[in-house]
């Protein structure tokens, strides 16, 4: 019994621990953000007030409103347009048998083992032949067809487990293939597509390398990048640098946290995005 | 909850033959031709006759401009010449984007070549940037506005001559003028003069002088020179300061031009590269000085950190707010091969060849190079490549004053050597990742000057 | 085998034979083809060629394959991603094994709270990373004056300009992110192991060690192999963090293939050989994880 009570303590100790270890570069970065200019400098402390300007000047001089407004439009088309495609063909996938059924699966699932830096460029000089480069098309185009390798291959997990007799049950009353897909399936899907949904979400909010390439005016640039260049002109302006930083990671750890259950299950789950 | 990875696809005969057919397909879209066989581009060439010099005929326009002028007093100066553009041609707009020297570096390339550059560009002389651009056809040659504005009466040809390049595009410093640069730049030593005060020293009037100032520094326990590589860049000003001093600024100009078959393993070049790593060594720099940001490191010294802060002059601005009169400015004290000091003129305003409206472009450009226009730059602390009236109302004792009398007598001593990254289209790459090796000590200075020539001659023979 | 699989896959799959299912494949399929299968044809394409991106390509044949072997600045990065895999792969799973045996032994509370904290490094772009992480690593960033303040003064390093350390300091960052990650992972098998397991070994005389050999490791195969396949992907894709922080320096001691595909592609026009960098990378990837689940597999 007294061991089996220390081995509670030292567990909790461990824990609280790498807590600690988690949480102290984030609590740095929020605490700066809230000092004033003068009074921050790298490190952990105490913020000399609260200093909300610091958040409404790194949105006016780094332009974070023009940033935010292309990273959510880029976000969406990629996370719909993954959605609802990955979620026809892996209902394909999962519940009908055709001639190079599997042969087509493990295709998709090559593109999860593809990292980006062998595709970007190619990419760079196709989208650039078809005038396409500083678009959006050339941040959705490619980010869709990654998340569809993920997505085929996590949602046909869901639809081969799905229950037949349901499936039969709507067949006989008649139901084609697609009503049983949007009527049957997918409602009931929801908890594994929310999964899909929010795991796109943070991957293409979080993109750099791409947004990197294939951008070059302001109007179409996404926050990661706006972020990296604000670091460029505004290292020696802490506090300023790290509310553009906390803008920046707002809207996923907000997201994270309303779905955190979603998330992580999709995460330890075998999600392997390039 | 399933928990097992995806499984890499088994290999076997269907499969094999199928991701053949896969490679074949997306082979066949690029047609089996080498990369880069469709595409060619020569920029149209305009005759003076053919050009508007008056943008409010323009019509509607919209400007797209980037620049690297992030810092304060440049931030002002560019700021304000916009606004008054505009003002001036109401149907001009300006998009503005800066960015950072090194963020400009590394996307510029990819933005002229990308369908929708530009129409102004800030292009950073030399091999690796401008002539490389005007090789891909990426720039559209200003001789023509040259003649219309009159701009080699604005500028003495030297400071054209660095904005030039050759017509086929084998080297710079002749040929056709691809752009305009704002301010004249030069890599100086900033002193505080409370410290020097303190240590009893007088600001030092030759190279000499100087290194043995740095030694009587530390002996007393004083940072001698403040210093952050991090970015990589800032140890080519240190180095080329260096060697400017103990090569000579002929001989560092037949490098960087590719004249007179100099090599960088000269005598003078490893004893530049000693010198810089002693000073390392004895710890004349902060210690751990690759891991510190250039901007953290002159704030530093803003706040009384270190004697000597050797930089360049686009450092007076940000260095006066918090220093006020304890800052001090001089051109690198001379050797005995002379005064030389590393500089210029800052990055050239060049006019992409996809834009639409060159015309408006080159009146912009030459709008913010004007003689209202170096007011307004000396007005706002920055160095104008060609000082006008406003500098016979400047204090001898002001920063800004100091800045501008250094500038004029590196010219009369036709003192300034080019920057070194303009040696060779790779040189940039080389001689930073060299210089953080020579300064870590990971590097002898001979085979730092070995990694130079290397790269010098790959470019110079092929 | 592939039969093996294939009848095992004929099992699981119910559905019935329906040349429909080509109609539902189709838009996905569409798109994946044109931006992925394809562009990975033109890579390997592009790597067959000299090329500065702007003037007509040559043919060099294998030599940029060649080349990553014999050049060092292209072994170099290759043998940096090794290192650094030890950071972003090795360390997380030993700190999540190490926690996951030291809570099979207690029932926890408060588990939900402690997994989404420690999960949190993952969701946050690499940028913010890197910027807080730059900053600790400052010469008198958090951990410099961490070490000062409990008297080890003596070790503090300008860690991001250290030829030695910048490399293990990138590392670090990068277990940061990911040991929370390979922490919930294991949190989550070992709840799921049963308790007679445990109570059967410890009658029979198990130490703590012995039970996390016979017990809890074996249990937690299945998530091991999640966690390195996952951390290792995300270790060799370490774009972001490197160009963010050091831009392969100081020297060129953190430089990394994920870098040296940009830097060489778009920045000094050596195409052919980064798009060689970037097939390789693929390679190794697809090698890795080939490996992993070959390991797990084959103890089972």
């Amino acid at each position: 019994m007294i061991s089996s009570r220390l081995d509670r303590t030292l567990t909790y100790a461990v824990l609280v621990l790498f807590v600690v270890i988690a949480l102290v570069p984030v609590l740095q970065i929020v605490s700066t953000a809230l000092s004033s200019n003068e009074h921050a400098q790298p490190g952990l402390l105490l913020p000399d007030g609260l200093h909300w300007h610091n958040f409404v000047e790194a949105w006016q001089r780094g332009h974070f409103g023009t940033y935010l407004r292309s990273s959510v439009i880029v976000t969406v088309v990629v996370v719909v347009a993954a959605a609802v495609l990955s979620t026809t063909a892996a209902y394909a996938f999962g519940t009908m048998r055709f001639p190079g059924v599997s042969v087509l699966f493990y295709l998709f699932l090559l593109g999860l083992t593809v990292p980006e830096e062998a595709l970007v460029i190619p990419l760079y000089y196709d989208f650039r032949g078809l005038g396409l480069t500083d678009t959006y098309w050339a941040l959705i185009l490619p980010q869709t067809a990654q998340s569809v390798a993920f997505g085929t291959y996590w949602m046909r997990t869901y639809f081969s487990r799905s229950s037949r007799e349901i499936t039969e049950a709507a067949r006989i009353d008649g139901a084609s293939t697609w009503s049983i897909l949007w009527r049957v399936l997918v409602p009931s899907g929801r908890p594994a597509i929310t999964t899909l949904v929010v795991i796109t979400f943070m991957w293409t909010w979080n993109e750099f390398l791409l947004a990197l390439v294939m951008v070059s005016s302001d109007a179409r640039r996404t926050v990661p990048l706006g972020l990296a260049f604000f670091q460029g002109q505004h290292s020696s302006d802490v506090a300023l640098l790290a509310a553009g930083a906390v803008l920046v990671a707002l809207p996923v750890v907000v997201v994270y946290l309303v779905f955190q259950r979603r998330f992580i299950e999709g995460m330890l789950s075998g999600a392997v995005k390039e | 909850m399933t928990t097992t990875a995806p499984r890499p696809p088994r290999r076997s005969l269907p499969y094999r033959a199928l991701a053949a057919a896969a490679v074949c397909g997306a082979l066949a879209l690029s047609a089996c031709s080498a990369p880069g066989s469709g595409s060619s581009t020569q920029p149209r060439t305009k005759s003076a006759s053919g050009i508007s010099t008056d943008p409010a005929k323009a019509g509607k326009v919209t400007l797209s401009v980037w620049d690297q002028e992030v810092r304060g007093g440049q931030n002002a100066e560019i700021t304000q010449l916009n606004k008054e553009f505009q003002a001036k041609y109401p149907n001009v707009t300006i998009k503005r984007t800066s960015k950072s020297f090194s963020d400009l570096k590394t996307t510029l390339k990819l933005a002229l070549s990308g369908n929708n550059p530009p129409d102004v560009v800030e292009a950073n002389q030399g091999y690796p940037d401008m002539v490389t651009f005007v090789k891909a056809g990426m720039l559209l040659p200003l001789d023509s506005y040259a003649q219309a504005y009159g701009w080699a009466k604005r500028y003495p040809s030297s400071l054209l001559a660095l904005n030039r390049v050759s017509a086929d595009a084998s080297h710079f410093g002749e040929g056709r003028l691809y752009g305009l640069s704002q301010m004249g730049e030069y890599i100086g030593v900033y002193y505080n003069k409370a410290k020097l005060d303190r240590l009893g020293l007088a600001a030092p009037t030759s190279w000499s002088e100087l290194t043995a100032d740095l030694a009587k520094a530390k002996a007393k326990g004083e940072l001698p020179i403040q210093f952050g590589n991090l970015d990589k860049w800032p140890a080519i000003h240190t180095f080329g300061v260096i060697q400017a001093a103990t090569a000579g600024k002929q001989e560092v100009r037949n490098l960087v031009f590719g004249t007179g078959g100099a090599k960088w393993t000269s005598a003078s070049t490893v004893q530049a590269a000693t010198t810089l790593q002693d000073w390392a060594r004895k710890g004349y720099f902060p210690s751990g000085v690759n891991g510190i940001g250039y901007d953290d490191a002159n704030k530093q010294f803003a706040q009384g950190k270190g004697v000597f802060d050797i930089t360049g002059t686009w450092e007076a601005a940000a260095l006066k707010g918090p220093m006020g009169s304890s800052l001090g400015l001089m051109p690198t004290p001379p050797s005995s091969k002379g005064l030389a000091t590393t500089g210029g003129e800052s990055l050239a305003f060049s006019v992409t060849s996809k834009s639409k409206t060159p015309d408006v472009a080159a009146a912009y450009i030459d709008f913010i190079t004007d003689a209202h226009a170096a007011d307004v730059m000396l007005r706002t602390g920055n160095l104008p490549a060609v000082p006008g009236k406003a500098v016979g109302k400047l204090s001898s004792s002001s920063i800004e004053g100091q800045m501008v009398a250094g500038w004029q007598k590196i010219s009369s001593a036709d003192g300034l050597v080019p920057y070194l990254d303009y040696s060779t289209p790779t040189f940039y790459d080389t001689i930073t990742a060299a210089l953080q090796n020579l300064i870590g000590g990971k590097a002898t200075p001979q085979q730092f000057t070995q990694t130079l020539q290397a790269d010098y001659s790959k470019f110079h023979q092929g | 085998m592939a039969d093996r699989v294939r009848a095992a896959y004929r099992r699981r799959a119910p559905g019935e034979p329906r040349a429909l299912g080509y109609l539902y494949i189709a838009p996905a399929l569409v798109v994946f083809v044109a931006m992925v299968i394809v562009p990975l044809g033109q890579s390997v394409w592009y790597s067959l060629f000299s090329w500065d991106g702007l003037s007509v390509a040559t043919w060099v044949g294998l030599g940029n394959y060649g080349a990553l072997f014999s050049d060092p600045t292209l072994r170099g990065p290759f043998l940096h991603a090794l290192v650094l895999l030890v950071f972003y792969s090795l360390l997380p799973i030993a700190l999540g094994l190490l926690l996951a045996a030291a809570m099979s032994r207690v029932r926890l509370r408060g588990l939900t709270f402690f997994r989404t904290v420690l999960f949190l490094p993952q969701v946050l772009a690499m940028v913010v990373v890197a910027v807080t992480w730059r900053w600790i690593y400052a010469p008198s960033g958090l951990l410099n004056e961490a070490l000062r303040l409990v008297g080890l003064g003596g070790l503090a390093h300008s860690w991001l300009g250290d030829f030695t350390l910048a490399l293990p300091a990138i590392g670090v960052a990068g277990t940061w992110v990911g040991f929370g990650l390979c922490m919930v992972l294991f949190l989550a098998g070992v709840q799921s192991i049963p308790r007679e397991r445990y109570e059967a070994a410890r009658l029979d005389g198990a130490g703590p060690w012995q039970e996390f050999k016979a017990v809890t490791l074996p249990a937690l195969r299945p998530q091991i192999a999640v966690a390195a396949t996952l951390t290792i992907v995300a270790g060799l894709r370490n774009f972001d963090l490197i160009y963010l922080t050091t831009a392969g320096g100081p020297g060129n001691s953190t430089a990394v293939p994920a870098y040296e595909v940009y830097h060489r592609a778009f920045e000094i026009g050596q195409v052919g050989s980064a798009a060689a960098v970037g097939i390789g990378l693929t390679v190794l990837i697809f090698l890795l994880t080939v490996v992993v689940s070959r390991l797990v597999e084959g103890t089972q």
